[in-house]
């Protein structure tokens, strides 16, 4: 009987047909714009969230100090190099003086000339109060002798103008003498200025510290203001950090902050915030933090990258999402509430939010609310969705 | 006679026109009374084929008339205006090999025509059987035509030819590849076939085998016919 | 009546559905094909969706940021949210390169590299990804990313983008260039650096060039080479400022006057997607749509064949059909419907493998279900088409072939 192979062709075939269209509506249904979008949702919790700042910052020394001429001179010459730890006071260059110790020179030998100027004006004193007490003697006597008429009157006036003469070669003498004193004093006082100018080319430590770098050699010219050598203290190294003004709320002193330096990322640092700067960048939009170390790591480099995360105090509590639930429809920030199967637009006033991505939600939803954290694509409130436990997992 | 079978007088056809023109058909006539089997024989060239063909109704003649289970076909130029309904309905064709439709089982190789004339599904099928059990193949029905051996396939495609009763079944050389034995076998059952219709039955052969069996042989030469008495040999 | 189409479908079903499958596969070509094409538009599409803006800003006689490079100044966007219409503005940076895994997490993850689009934006502007498949969105300011599944990163893993490394915080999807590059978001401030900071080697030879210039580098003024210097490294420049406007304000309001006082070229949607869609991928559109209408000629020739060669199969049958009185009709419309039912088989196999393939492809394949049903009504001309060259054939057969032979 040929008939049951005849049947199971047809079943066969009548498999394969139903099987195309199972397949095509399974296809159709499944793929393109006709399926559903899957998502996955969780539940508005109450809890607490330790908000975090963070920022990138360099490492910096608080004191550092530039260490250069007052004039514009030639270095002669530079005695300590990168490295060398100095104390307050050490000479560590010196500017080529040019003249100044000539000058000098000539000062001193012009205050030993005003020296024998002083002698001089002294004799002469001597000399005139010798010549007055003579001629005041004389004088007396010459009156003595007039009045008895043995001299008749102009001898004795002549005597007497004598007197007077003499006196008055006194304090000539007396004016030379402290005209000589002065001209010294004025002598030794521009010594003394130039003095101080010979040793304003003296480049001196301002206080203990490291030399950072050395600018100029000898024999290289540079102008007032111009570094030669610069200085810090190592025990003075901050972490000046920058901060997303939008990001900033709560940056106050004594932050306790976490502190990855570029070198050593698997060692992270402890550190509290030192300042807050009062002014912050308008055009880069930060904020300006300093951050100190609470130990210096051995090694410190200024200029090293650091990513600094400082900790707020943790919040009052209040319901929690994950970010990702939070979405933007139009102008409104809100998120999509699951209610029966279907998708609602909650619109919610969001608080502060962690850095691992929880965020506070003020008003619009209540705990245990069901809320589609990831989608596959933006949602609408008519968007079919399909429930799932997970999108796309990590990878091991 | 006249209102059964097929009767023809003054056949002509001529192929081409003017210098060209040759004339296949010069004068054929010819009278099958229902029941009755002829042969149709000739040599190649000698315008058996067309005469087949003007039978078939699949190309018309130039001249003469024939008239088909008394109804007239052609006249003078004039014919019937639906020949493939006429071919459908009222002539039978048996070829050389079954030529059945193989992706139809056997019952509906039979049964197409009764439907294609616009019998139901049911009715032409039934008749089918009828024709099948008649030919003695009714246990094949629902077997596909390459299942079937060659006896049995050309007795199917004898029942074929005669679903939709025609008066007349046209058979071309329907024993050329038999040997005598199965040829004498066929021509037996077209013999019982016309009797039991009482369909005209016009064999075209030139199998030297089965023309002994006729008792009337058309022989045509170029492209006249002439009737000859055949030997009527009992089968 | 049976149907002698269903018949002989039924008979030689084997070599049927073989051949409507083979059909299947190439018309399967012929959706990826058009879904390459739309895959390419939506990809533009989901560029501009993404981006969440209405209007883009961008430099003055440019066509950027998508398809010509544009540069502002990062302070271009406080100008703009102070004009009337404005709801929110924000920076954007777009910059094309390879990001590669960083070193040390492992031998076969090392160095895996990916060719990417790297977005600056500023968290909760627009700009930022909206919505995500895994992780979380950035909440630190510098060296956080979130990047596409089709990067291939996977969450907490580090990526090297120039001199940084960034640690990937979320997954999003459907987040592609124009090109069908996958994106990486990161901070702005990174990108902004990222874009125009160079590797230590440029940044040592471009100081040491500056020094060298005695213009730059004067004895007599002190701290004027490295104010140049910093200056040089510093970057306050972005590629387009995203703009979305008020509720009910039309974006070409608040485009004209940008455009006009602004000195910025300001485009809408309208302009942009024509922008991406007419320009960008234009040549890409129309090499696609080449290979479509070669594709769409190739399948009908092949159904044309097909068709052909089985009816000639037939054609002592089909004499026999119409000697014994079947219709033309009945004759040709066996030929079609067996060709519109081998056009059936091929177009669902066809619909199916391309959706089955689609996902294997690099770049997104969007197979819109409005192309599917244009592919089914033309794969339906075509077959019918494909058919009457048959079915002439089928119609020439002469009756009497059957006969007198």
């Amino acid at each position: 009987m040929k008939l049951p192979t005849n049947w199971s062709l047809r079943f066969g075939l009548g498999l394969l047909g139903v099987l195309l269209i199972v397949a095509l509506t399974y296809v159709v249904m499944r793929s393109g714009p006709l399926a559903p979008t899957r998502v996955t949702v969780t539940q508005a919790t109450v809890g607490s969230l330790s908000p975090s700042l963070f920022g990138i910052g360099t490492v910096e020394a608080r004191l550092a100090y530039l260490i250069g001429p007052t004039a514009a001179g030639r270095v002669s010459r530079v005695l300590v190099d990168v490295g060398d730890t100095v104390t307050a006071g050490q000479l560590l260059a010196e500017m080529d003086p040019v003249d100044l110790d000539e000058r000098a020179a000539a000062l001193e030998a012009s205050i030993a000339r005003a020296a024998s100027v002083i002698a001089a004006a002294q004799g002469q004193r001597r000399d005139a109060q010798a010549r007055s007490v003579l001629a005041a003697n004389t004088a007396r006597r010459y009156v003595e002798l007039g009045a008895q008429n043995f001299m008749n009157a102009s001898a004795v006036e002549a005597k007497q103008q004598e007197h007077a003469s003499a006196d008055a070669a006194v304090t000539t003498a007396d004016a030379n003498l402290a005209a000589a004193h002065k001209d010294t004093q004025r002598l030794e006082a521009e010594l003394a200025g130039l003095q101080q100018q010979r040793d304003n080319v003296r480049l001196r430590a301002p206080a203990q510290g490291v030399v950072i770098s050395r600018d100029a050699e000898a024999g290289s010219t540079v102008v007032a203001g111009q570094a030669v050598l610069r200085l810090m203290e190592p025990e003075s190294l901050w972490i000046r950090v920058r901060l997303d003004q939008g990001r900033s709320a709560g940056l106050i002193k004594g932050l306790p902050a976490s502190i990855i330096l570029r070198s050593n990322p698997s060692v992270p640092l402890t550190g509290k915030v030192a300042r807050v700067e009062t002014t912050s960048d308008s055009i880069t939009e930060e904020r300006v933090a300093l951050v100190a170390l609470e130990t210096l790591p051995s090694g410190l480099s200024t200029g090293e990258l650091a990513e600094v995360t400082l900790t707020l105090p943790a919040t009052a509590p209040a319901l929690l999402l994950p970010n990702p639930a939070i979405r933007r429809q139009a102008d409104q920030v809100g998120v999509w509430r699951l209610e029966g199967g279907k998708l609602h637009f909650a619109p919610v006033r969001i608080g502060q939010t962690s850095l691992d991505g929880q965020v506070q939600v003020l008003e619009g939803l209540k705990a245990g609310d069901e809320v589609v954290v990831f989608s596959e694509k933006d949602l609408s409130a008519n968007s079919r969705i399909k429930v799932v436990d997970t999108l796309a997992g990590s990878k091991p | 006679m006249i209102d059964a079978g097929i009767r023809i007088e003054g056949l002509r056809k001529r192929y081409g026109e003017g210098d060209t023109a040759v004339d296949a058909l010069k004068d054929v006539n010819m009278t099958v009374a229902p029941g009755e089997v002829v042969g149709l024989i000739g040599p190649s060239g000698s315008g058996k084929s067309t005469l087949l063909k003007c039978l078939g109704a699949v190309i018309e003649p130039t001249a003469g008339r024939m008239i088909l289970g008394g109804q007239t076909i052609y006249d003078d130029g004039w014919k019937i205006p639906d020949l493939r309904a006429l071919r459908r309905d009222s002539i039978g064709f048996v070829f050389q090999a079954p030529y059945l439709i193989p992706f139809l089982d056997v019952t509906d190789n039979v049964a197409l025509l009764p439907m294609l004339a616009g019998r139901s599904n049911d009715e032409a099928r039934a008749r089918a059987l009828e024709l099948l059990v008649a030919l003695d193949v009714g246990h094949r029905a629902k077997a596909q035509p390459s299942e079937l051996s060659g006896g049995e396939q050309q007795r199917v495609s004898i029942a074929r030819a005669l679903a939709n009763q025609p008066p007349v079944i046209l058979a071309d050389e329907p024993t050329a590849p038999l040997d005598s034995e199965r040829a004498l076998a066929v021509v037996r059952i077209l013999n019982q076939m016309a009797t039991q219709f009482h369909t005209a039955i016009i064999v075209v052969t030139h199998d030297e085998k089965i023309i002994p069996t006729f008792k009337r042989i058309y022989h045509i030469r170029d492209g006249r016919t002439e009737e000859e008495v055949g030997q009527g040999l009992s089968l | 009546m049976i149907s002698l189409a269903g018949r002989d479908i039924l008979h030689s079903w084997g070599k049927f559905v073989l051949t409507g499958i083979g059909l299947g596969l190439l018309i399967g070509v012929t959706l990826s094909m058009a879904g390459i094409y739309r895959g390419m538009v939506d990809d533009a599409q989901a560029l501009l969706d993404n981006s969440g803006a209405d209007l883009w800003v961008v430099q003055q006689d440019t066509q950027g940021p998508y398809a010509e490079s544009s540069s502002l100044r990062d302070d271009v966007v406080r100008s703009v949210l102070g004009l009337p219409g404005v709801a929110r503005a924000a920076n954007v940076t777009y910059l094309t390169m390879q990001v590669r895994q960083s070193q040390g997490q492992g031998e076969a993850r090392d160095g895996q590299e990916v060719r990417a689009m790297i977005v600056g934006f500023e968290p909760g502007q627009p700009g930022e990804p909206g919505y995500l498949v895994a992780g979380r969105h950035i909440t630190r300011s510098h060296y956080e990313a979130v990047v596409d599944v089709r990067t291939g990163f996977a969450l907490g893993e580090r990526i090297r983008i120039r001199r940084h490394d960034y640690t990937v915080v979320g997954l999003t999807r459907r987040m592609v260039s124009s090109g069908g590059d996958p994106m990486v978001f990161i901070p702005l401030k990174d990108a902004q650096e990222a874009q125009f900071l160079k590797d230590n080697d440029a940044i040592l030879n471009d100081r040491a060039r500056t020094a060298a210039n005695p213009a730059l580098n004067r004895p007599g003024v002190p701290g004027l080479l490295e104010a140049i210097q910093a200056s040089q490294a510093a970057n306050h420049n972005v590629n387009t400022v995203l703009v979305q406007v008020q509720p009910g304000v039309p974006a070409e309001s608040v485009a004209e006057p940008i455009r006009r006082w602004k000195h910025l070229e300001a485009y809408t949607r309208a302009q942009m997607e024509e922008i991406l869609i007419a320009k960008l991928i234009a040549t890409s559109a129309r090499q696609i749509a080449m290979f479509l209408v070669i594709l769409a000629v190739v399948s009908a020739a092949i159904v044309a064949f097909i068709i052909y060669t089985m009816t000639l199969g037939k054609i002592r049958e089909i004499a026999v059909l119409k000697l014994i009185g079947t219709r033309n009709r009945t004759i040709a419309g066996m030929i079609l419907q067996q060709a519109l039912g081998l056009g059936l088989i091929g177009f669902i196999v066809g619909k199916v493998a391309a959706t089955l393939w689609a996902p294997i492809f690099p770049k997104y394949v969007l197979l819109e279900p409005g192309d599917a049903v244009r592919g089914l009504v033309a794969v339906m001309l075509i077959c019918a088409l494909a058919s009457t060259l048959a079915i002439r054939a089928a119609l020439k057969v002469d009756p009497a072939a059957a006969i007198g032979g």
